[in-house]
């Protein structure tokens, strides 16, 4: 048996974009072991939600559990309160929801997407991805006021409409956007040096990723459809708006790669559509019921399936509110794909993973 | 022999056809770097020149005292507590109090006040805090202070009733 060595990454590291811990065992360059440790950023915001603040304002507090899917937060705990409230919200509400979660889907795709690529060397392609993403921050800012913590859902809808000059600089944005999207799908696809560092690493087979319940880009790039647009219906109407679901079968780096690009396309199709069709009426149903019993709800953020739990009281104060996010499925595959990798392909694989430990520890 | 000599000039004729193939994609690339070189920047000058902003940015609220009426509903959605009103203990007069560093421009005072246009959200971006201005002590102190002002009114309202139920001759 030749030397094993121990090497830690993180929690404050170059590759990490938040602090995340790894401790790799190592037999010459390739991984054998790997252990994490994900509790560096707990922040208390659950107990806080059934403390301090009464529950319409708890949709403001999830919010900033996480700054790239905030959007996701606030719908899936404005959804959940509802069912608590039993309060149905108006069809224009419920694709705006849509709208936002896609735009944000964007934005955070191509964020991860640039990060895979910085994390292999390839500093130029990171650069380029990252400018070609300003356009959905903007749009994100002209549609929300906010350019990160949109404070967008509201319990009973949502908090601005959508004017229609914002609408029609979207549409026109998305037509700039598609040829550089395609340009950054070929040179994702076919660059070789990129190829090196992303083709056949980091492989976790559909098996694995069934028995590890995995979530999120991250199964449907081994094939695993698992998709909460896909599997319900109950409260956004993601078929009505063009919803499909986009897999891969290799389960490496580059297939997560084309699978988070191929999202791209389909969010954008589906903004299309919500732009077309969307519904009149209210942006909010208002009521005066106080939060009662219990509710689960799911939503598929850009990382995965994120689930809330709550339960009320008839109080102002929720008794209880559980966060479950994406990432947090996601730890024991994260820890298991890295076995029989180089060490020298950890960044990418992790860039690969699109990790969020701000959501997981909350 | 015979075999091997057609092989080698096919394959040095390979080598020859890829090393153009590789000399046009370099000079491409040359090219295209330096064309690069010409273009406009891709990034803003900050803060020499101005980023995007919507028109409609959430940005701070802004208080039109004539026309409350003193309801404290929006001290009591704001989830941060950026707003309180703090009252005199003689005349009972409220004075309200907000603090742009608390904000988080979420417009759920807006949305509650029942007096349209008192409360408004404009479009002027928060200002970062300095160590002057101190922001978590002035605030929670000021916020604590209005909080006791309007007991020790409460309280003081309550003993003139009973003083003036005891004796109501007076
Ligand atoms: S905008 Fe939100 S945070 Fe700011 S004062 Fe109004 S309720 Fe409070
Ligand atoms: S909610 Fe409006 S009317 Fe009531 S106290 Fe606040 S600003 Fe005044």
């Amino acid at each position: 048996m030749s030397t094993q060595y121990n090497i830690p990454v993180g929690a404050q590291h170059i590759s990490l974009l938040e602090p995340l811990h790894f401790k790799f065992t190592t037999e010459n360059e390739k991984i054998i072991k790997t252990e994490a440790n994900v509790g560096y950023v707990h922040r208390g915001i659950e107990q806080a939600c059934c403390s301090k603040f009464k529950f319409r304002q708890v949709s403001f507090v999830v919010g900033r559990v996480c700054g790239l899917c905030s959007i996701s937060h606030t719908t899936c705990y404005s959804q959940v309160a509802e069912k608590l409230l039993k309060l149905d919200i108006p069809k224009r509400a419920k694709y705006l929801r849509m709208l936002v979660i896609e735009l944000d889907r964007i934005h955070s795709h191509l964020l991860c997407l640039s990060h895979v690529a910085e994390n292999s060397g390839f500093e130029a392609l990171f650069m380029k991805t990252m400018r070609h993403r300003e356009f959905s921050m903007e749009l994100l800012e002209a549609v929300c006021g906010n350019r990160i913590q949109y404070d967008f859902s509201i319990i009973g809808g949502v908090a601005r409409d959508l004017r229609t000059d914002v609408a029609q600089s979207i549409l026109d944005k998305f037509k700039i956007f598609r040829p550089q999207l395609d340009e950054l799908v070929d040179i994702y696809k076919t660059n070789w040096s990129l190829s090196l560092k992303n083709k056949g690493i980091g492989v976790l087979s559909k098996e694995d990723a069934i028995r590890l319940n995995v979530v999120g880009p991250f199964a449907r790039a081994s094939g695993l459809g698992v998709d909460v647009r896909n599997e319900t219906e109950e409260l956004l109407p993601w078929k009505e708006v063009g919803f499909e679901i986009i897999t891969d079968t290799a389960g490496d780096v580059h297939a997560r790669n084309m699978v988070r690009l191929k999202e791209i396309y389909v969010s954008m199709k589906i903004i299309e559509n919500i732009i077309n069709g969307l519904p009149e009426g209210d942006l909010i149903s208002d009521t005066k019921a106080f939060p009662e019993g219990e509710a689960v709800n799911r939503i598929e953020a850009p990382r995965g399936e994120l689930f809330y739990y709550a339960k009320g009281n008839k109080t102002q104060v929720l008794e209880r509110l559980k966060i479950k996010a994406p990432t947090f499925s996601n730890i024991p595959a994260m820890v298991e794909t890295f076995t029989n990798n180089e060490y020298a392909s950890v960044p990418a694989i992790i860039g690969s993973y699109d990790p969020c430990l701000s959501c997981t520890s909350r | 022999m015979q075999v091997y000599l057609p092989l080698s000039v096919l394959m040095i004729r390979a080598c020859h056809a890829l090393q153009d193939k590789f000399q046009i994609e370099i000079m491409k690339t040359f090219f295209k770097t330096i064309g690069n070189l010409f273009k406009k920047p891709a990034t803003i000058p900050f803060p020499a020149a101005p980023t995007y902003k919507p028109d409609d940015y959430r940005g701070l609220i802004v208080f039109d005292e004539s026309l409350c009426i003193w309801c404290r509903r929006c001290e009591t959605v704001c989830p941060p507590g950026a707003i309180v009103f703090s009252q005199n203990i003689t005349d009972g007069k409220q004075t309200y109090h907000y603090s742009p560093y608390v904000c988080i421009y979420c417009q759920e005072c807006v949305r509650t006040c029942p007096k349209q246009g008192c409360l408004i959200q404009s479009a002027e971006p928060g200002h970062p805090a300095t160590k002057e201005h101190d922001v978590n002590n002035v605030w929670n102190k000021l916020f604590a202070d209005s909080l006791e002002s309007r007991v020790t009114y409460a309280a003081e309202k309550k003993k003139q009733q009973a003083a003036a139920k005891a004796n109501p001759q007076s």
